[in-house]
């Protein structure tokens, strides 16, 4: 049995950062990177089904979309122990928002043929929540969003999970599978990898596919494949912080003043 | 200012402006004050070192420690430097020669104690204004000077004022502060003259006036008067009062000084000066430090364990000080000032104000160590620098276990050194033991020790991609480690605290002290809330430090009633880091009772059966095998408690370090070179031990024997060498 697990390779802030020339992103040079954080979870629930397994039993692929820069994820999922990974980039791939992603990830799974894909719920700096639930839909198969408990033994015709709602309830479901989830931040302990597992990964098949080799035409990818366009990123102008000084009795005095303007 | 100088715009700028003192101008306003490390005239090496690495870091002016005029103020078995001779002259020139590469400038505080040098050494008497036996040395009683003894007096420090220009000091102190001569005649607590050198504050004044007047006039062209001042020595009218005679004498004395150096307090408690952490924040002397800009025309400087740039800017800014005044802070990161120069503010190693630096002076002379930097005194012996380190010597990876005091700052060495490190705890956040101790009542800035050891290896980790911080997971294995992969493994997993009564007296168990029982808590069961405490609390110890007194404090505030029974001198150590005397002043406000000279012999369920130590009875004598050479100790009471709290004594955390020397067949196998075992899972010991042990491993790990330190370069007298130039060193008796 195979499980797909799609990771992004997301960006963090430095203190200070510039945007872009054409002001549509952050100058990547003010940006720090690592793995999306909900994928930290997902890689660990497809290692832990694996272990669980029994060796031989499971493979778990890991795949991302983007340039060469990505394969420090794809690496460091397979210290934790994936088995291999799958990097699909070409420049026509440039722009790609998340519904032309969730297009090259189907085309994967078509390609790789996994019986379960475990997706973070949504990625840490854009944060849309829709490349899971947008795969699902193109494969049509069912999906489970935001799961915080997974219970599954390969092989099963279903699967059981649990998934966080508002206001702190939960809702148990099951599916038949194959499935696609979105795992939440908190179904487990991720693991850290150790020294061997990091010098094991760099002997791990790691395949680089382009939007061809998978079958896919330059407009289902890339701006031209996306649903929508990232127009403008920009700080908003007006200031959320101040400093407060002076003596004590100023100070609360001032604080005072916020807490009314701000309840107005 | 030249007109198309760039315009800077930081906030800290006030404190890189220049500042005339004197013939001598201070390039910024960070100035370490004179204090004690150990190194003295005798290690030269050790002296030069250790300034000298705060003049690369950027502070404007270096001092010596207290420095003697004259064999007549020998402060054996403490350390201090002297200018008796010129053997002292040739090493203390080491210093100075360091610390003007750099461009700044060195001090030197001279020094005359009077009935506080118990001139062990020397074997002289002390001459002082009236006749006492001072109340820091209680054994050391001085002679009343009359005038002769006074001339003689004034002209020791005026002879060493002309050594230590020719030494090439650029700041020469009349030292007065911490009750030393200067301030034994100006305060009516020691002079009880009725002559012209006592009575009325003109006359109490006139001994450090005259002294001042003929310093200046040997070497005032050439080098800085300074004068360190205690402008309010703490007791009322009986002593000096900032308001009265502190601001009288800061005026009279003014048009002879070009730079002041003024705190608070006397020698006898001289941590209301160098305040630990425990009882006083950073500016604790403002309230009278302040009062000087007030009267003085000249540049004004004190200390107040100031650690936060904001905080100095803003003094300098409203002009309450003109100059930073600095000894820990300075120990600690010798290169703040460059830091905050470049923005670098969370790089400053901040001094955490324990005072271990200063219980090594207090315990007489070992070299300073700092809780904080490793790198303290060992500048010189073992060539450590606290910001450069050498390039890895391998590709080892190296594999740390612990992320206490100790496997942080291994890891962080290692990791600067270019090593890929993984750092692995199984708590959610690096510090340890620290953790604990720093959630202790007033010793929250401990923490300090853990943030740095975060704040670095955060930032090192990002340089690294191969490196890990691996925190929050399951404790390692002796399987795991096995199986890890790394080429070193480091175990620094700490300690615990004895679970079974085991002790430094006994070294036995106490039958009936079990800390699985629900009436009885280890520290860590109390500082983690993992135990029902009841109302009447015993806390039983053996430890020398801080945390039964710590843990009395804690549980008072909670609303237990405590009782602390103690084998050993409660708070020991504390008196070496000058927090014994407010220690002891909060239990007494605390109403704890304190039961010293007692031990446990047994322990039942809510009470305990204890002992007095000296009641077996003076009289010894053999009574053969299996008999006790003294008489069966009766005193035996029993004693009623809620909860018994142990800090009888603590234990390696070492497991996995026996584990791993148990399996040490499979090492090879595994690619393991070597495991090493560090900080308290090695043996337990002061935080800052732990902390050298885990930088020392860094630096030395590519050595065959990486476990045990290489030597260091000892500075000691060469026989065959006079120490004065011209004298002579083999056995000459005069017959």
């Amino acid at each position: 049995m195979k499980i797909l697990v799609p990771v992004k390779r997301t960006a963090s802030l430095d203190d200070e950062f510039e945007m872009r020339d054409d002001g549509r992103d952050v100058d990547a040079d003010f940006c720090e990177y690592d793995i999306n954080e909900f994928d930290e979870f997902s890689v660990e629930e497809a290692i832990k089904i694996k272990e669980a397994a029994g060796e031989g039993t499971v493979e778990v692929v890991v795949m991302t979309v983007g340039p060469e820069d990505a394969d420090e994820v794809l690496r460091k999922c397979l210290a934790k122990g994936a088995d291999r990974g799958i990097r699909v980039w070409d420049d026509a791939l440039e722009g790609s928002d998340q519904m032309a992603i969730a297009r090259i990830i189907a085309k994967v799974v078509e390609r790789e043929q996994p019986e379960l894909v475990l997706t973070g719920a949504q990625s840490s700096d854009h944060g849309f929540a829709q490349t899971g639930i947008a795969l699902a839909g193109i494969l049509g198969w069912p999906h489970g969003a935001v799961v915080s408990f997974l219970e599954y033994t390969p092989g099963a015709p279903s699967l059981a999970f649990r998934r966080e709602l508002e206001g702190g309830l939960e809702q148990k479901a099951s599916i038949p599978m194959p499935a696609v989830l979105t795992i939440q931040l908190g179904i487990n302990r991720p693991r850290y990898a150790s020294l061997r597992g990091i010098r094991q990964a760099n002997s791990k098949p790691v395949d680089e596919l382009s939007h061809t080799d998978l079958g896919l035409t330059d407009d289902q990818v890339g701006e031209a494949g996306s649903l929508s366009r990232i127009r403008r990123m920009y700080v908003p102008e007006r200031g959320r912080s101040e400093m407060i000084q002076g003596t004590p009795a100023q100070q609360a005095s001032r604080i005072l003043q916020i807490i009314k303007d701000v309840r107005g | 200012m030249p007109l198309d100088a760039p315009v800077s715009r930081s906030k800290y700028d006030v404190l890189f402006e220049p500042i005339q003192i004197g013939p001598k101008t201070l390039k910024n306003r960070f100035y370490q004050v004179p204090h004690c490390i150990g190194a003295g005239s005798d290690k030269p090496g050790f002296q030069a070192a250790h300034r000298s690495i705060k003049a690369e870091g950027g502070w404007a002016a270096m001092n010596t420690e207290y420095c003697s005029i004259h064999s007549e103020s020998d402060d054996t078995h403490r350390l201090s430097a002297r200018l008796w001779d010129d053997g002292d002259v040739h090493n203390l020139s080491a210093m100075t020669a360091a610390i003007h590469k750099f461009d700044a400038l060195a001090g030197v505080e001279l020094w005359y104690g009077g009935a506080h040098a118990p001139n062990m050494e020397s074997r002289q008497t002390p001459r002082g204004p009236s006749q006492y036996a001072s109340e820091f040395e209680t054994m050391t009683y001085c002679h009343e000077m009359d005038i002769d003894d006074i001339h003689d007096v004034q002209g020791f420090y005026v002879e060493a004022a002309k050594r230590a220009r020719d030494a090439g000091f650029d700041i020469i102190y009349c030292y007065g502060a911490h009750s030393y001569l200067p301030l034994q005649f100006l305060s009516p607590y020691y002079n009880k003259r009725t002559d012209k050198y006592g009575g009325s504050f003109e006359n109490r004044a006139r001994f450090w006036i005259e002294t001042l007047e003929k310093m200046k006039v040997a070497v005032g062209d050439e080098c800085a008067i300074a004068t360190r001042f205690a402008v309010d020595t703490l007791i009322g009218e009986d002593g000096v009062e900032i308001e009265r005679d502190g601001v009288k004498f800061i005026e009279m004395a003014d048009p002879l000084v070009d730079v002041w150096d003024v705190n608070v307090g006397d020698i006898a408690e001289w941590g209301e000066d160098a305040g630990p952490s425990r009882f006083y924040r950073q500016g604790h002397q403002l309230p009278w430090q302040k009062f000087v800009k007030d009267v003085s025309k000249k540049p004004v400087l004190g200390v107040g364990r100031f650690t936060d740039p904001e905080k100095m800017a803003e003094i300098v800014r409203s002009g309450q000080m003109d100059i930073i005044g600095a000894a820990r802070p300075s120990i600690s990161d010798p290169f703040l000032p460059q830091k905050i120069k470049e923005g670098r503010i969370d790089d400053i190693r901040t001094c955490i104000g324990c005072n271990v630096c200063i219980s090594r002076w207090e315990i007489g002379g070992p070299p300073m160590i700092c809780t904080q930097n490793a790198t303290a005194g060992e500048e010189y012996r073992r060539g450590w620098h606290p910001e450069k380190f050498p390039k890895k010597g391998s590709d080892d990876a190296v594999l740390v276990v612990g992320a206490g005091p100790s496997g942080a700052e291994c890891a962080r060495v290692l990791m600067e050194r270019g090593y890929t490190v993984h750092l692995v705890d199984s708590a959610e956040k690096v510090g340890g033991h620290v953790n604990d101790v720093s959630s202790l009542p007033g010793l929250g800035e401990w923490g300090y020790h853990r943030d740095y050891r975060e704040v670095q290896l955060g930032k090192l980790v990002k340089k690294n991609k191969q490196s890990q911080l691996a925190l929050g997971g399951a404790r390692l294995s002796v399987a795991d480690v096995l199986d890890y992969g790394a080429e070193k493994v480091v175990i620094a997993t700490g300690s615990h605290w004895s679970t079974d009564g085991r002790n430094a007296l006994t070294h036995a168990p106490i039958p009936g002290i079990d800390a699985s029982l629900p009436y009885i808590a280890t520290p860590e069961q109390v500082i983690l809330g993992q135990k029902k405490i009841g109302k009447k609390v015993i806390i039983l110890n053996a430890d020398p430090y801080f945390m039964a007194p710590s843990l009395a404090q804690k549980l008072h505030q909670d609303g237990h009633d405590v009782t602390v029974v103690t084998g050993v001198e409660l708070g020991r150590y504390m008196h070496f880091t000058l927090e014994y005397p407010n220690m002891h002043r909060m239990l007494h406000e605390m109403h704890v009772e304190v039961i010293g000279d007692h031990w446990a012999s047994k322990v039942e369920e809510g009470r305990i059966e204890l002992y007095n130590l000296w009641g077996d009875g003076s009289e010894r004598r053999y009574n053969g095998p299996g008999r006790m050479p003294r008489n069966p100790n009766t005193s035996h009471t029993w004693h009623n408690f809620d909860t018994l709290v142990v800090v009888t004594g603590r234990k390696s955390n070492d497991e996995l370090y026996r584990g791993l020397k148990e399996r040490k067949a499979e090492w090879d196998k595994n690619g393991i070179k070597d495991v090493y075992v560090i900080g308290d899972a090695w043996a337990p010991k002061l935080i800052a031990d732990s902390t050298f042990e885990g930088h020392r491993l860094a630096r030395e790990i590519e050595e065959p024997k990486a476990q045990f330190p290489k030597p260091y370069r000892r500075e000691v007298s060469v026989f065959g060498t006079p120490y004065i130039p011209g004298g002579f060193t083999d056995i000459r008796y005069e017959v």
